[in-house]
């Protein structure tokens, strides 16, 4: 059994520096990695990603992370990340690891996502060039999260997404948004592995859980839906993963 | 144009106020939800600190001085988890 700890949308600046702190000083009691699904900041500079690193770095557990798309907004990704793995946080997109605990080696895959919408209500590749870059951000970076999935040997898979695979976790949000706040092809990228959970962030008014098409658990552990530091999922080691 | 002052809010108003409170660099809130009321506007939803949900009313009230505004916004609890999930 792998212990693993989850929250996203933290978005840190000053004013919330040390709001998390007492809840992670326990953190390394109750689970053997953190991972963030995502808007670790509020406008993404350099400055608030500096917070970030003091708030969660030096845990005592690896912490993973995912950037959101409020990291994205003031285009200073590249120092975002500097700033992050300076202070030993993964970052992956499109990429993934693997950590070995006691209780086996965990493989966390992860990407951002964009939105889209879900089967059968979804932005389609057609038309005008906007909409075609649209979605085919939406593609790639799906098309992305399955190839780090797949090239993974461990014996847990965990896919860390900002933007959702299933609609199931964004109940309460209004329907009219859904297609920016996630898409179906995160879930088939989920499903094109033996992925064991799925954590995801993005959607504050949505709901904890959720199921793939394929039967992959999925979890919105976004700081507002979680209502609490993080989320602690005990997960099971009966199925060997082996990619190869 | 939207009418302000003479009556309760137009949708105009919702949709610029939902809009400042995403786009305007001190607030910055996805989060935050706008519905018009009887009686005026009610903003709900949570944010990450007492600072933010204060500058969020500072906002609106300094742009729009005629709408009557409601604050429901609360700060996200940041205490350690009680229980697990157990996934087997």
């Amino acid at each position: 059994m792998i212990r693993i700890a989850a929250v996203g949308d933290v978005h840190l600046d000053e004013d919330v520096v040390g709001r998390f702190r007492p809840a992670l000083e326990e953190l390394p009691d109750c689970a053997d990695v953190l991972l963030l699904a995502g808007d670790l900041t509020r406008h993404g500079t350099e400055a608030e990603a500096r917070c970030v690193a003091r708030e969660f770095g030096d845990l005592g557990v690896p912490v993973i992370t995912v950037l959101g798309n409020h990291d994205h907004q003031c285009d200073q990704v590249p120092q975002v990340v500097k700033v992050l793995q300076d202070a030993g946080i993964t970052v992956l997109e499109g990429t993934g690891t693997v950590l070995e605990f006691p209780g086996g080696r965990l493989g966390v895959a992860g990407v951002k996502g964009f939105g889209g919408g879900f089967a059968g209500r979804c932005a389609s590749d057609f038309g005008e060039p906007e909409m075609k870059a649209f979605v085919r951000t939406t593609t790639e970076s799906a098309d992305a999260l399955g190839r780090a999935l797949r090239g993974l040997d461990c014996d847990l898979l965990v896919a860390l997404t900002h933007y959702s695979p299933v609609p199931e976790t964004l109940a309460g949000e209004p329907l009219e948004i859904y297609p920016f706040l996630g898409c179906y092809q995160l879930g088939q990228a989920i499903d094109s592995a033996p992925t064991a959970l799925a954590l995801h962030g993005h959607a504050h008014h949505g709901t904890e859980r959720g199921t793939t098409p394929g039967g992959v658990r999925v979890r919105n552990v976004a700081h507002p839906v979680i209502k609490q530091a993080y989320s602690v999922f005990h997960l099971g080691d009966r199925e060997h993963v082996d990619s190869a | 144009m939207t009418e302000q002052g003479t009556g309760p809010p137009d949708e105009y108003v919702e949709a610029e106020i939902h809009r400042m409170l995403v786009e305007d660099p001190d607030v910055a809130e996805q989060g935050i939800t706008v519905a018009h009321r009887e009686r005026g506007l009610v903003l709900s939803g949570e944010v990450e600190s007492p600072h933010r949900r204060e500058e969020i009313l500072r906002r609106v009230s300094e742009r729009f001085p005629d709408v009557p505004v409601t604050s429901d916004i609360g700060v996200i609890r940041t205490q350690a988890p009680s229980q697990v999930e157990e996934l087997p």
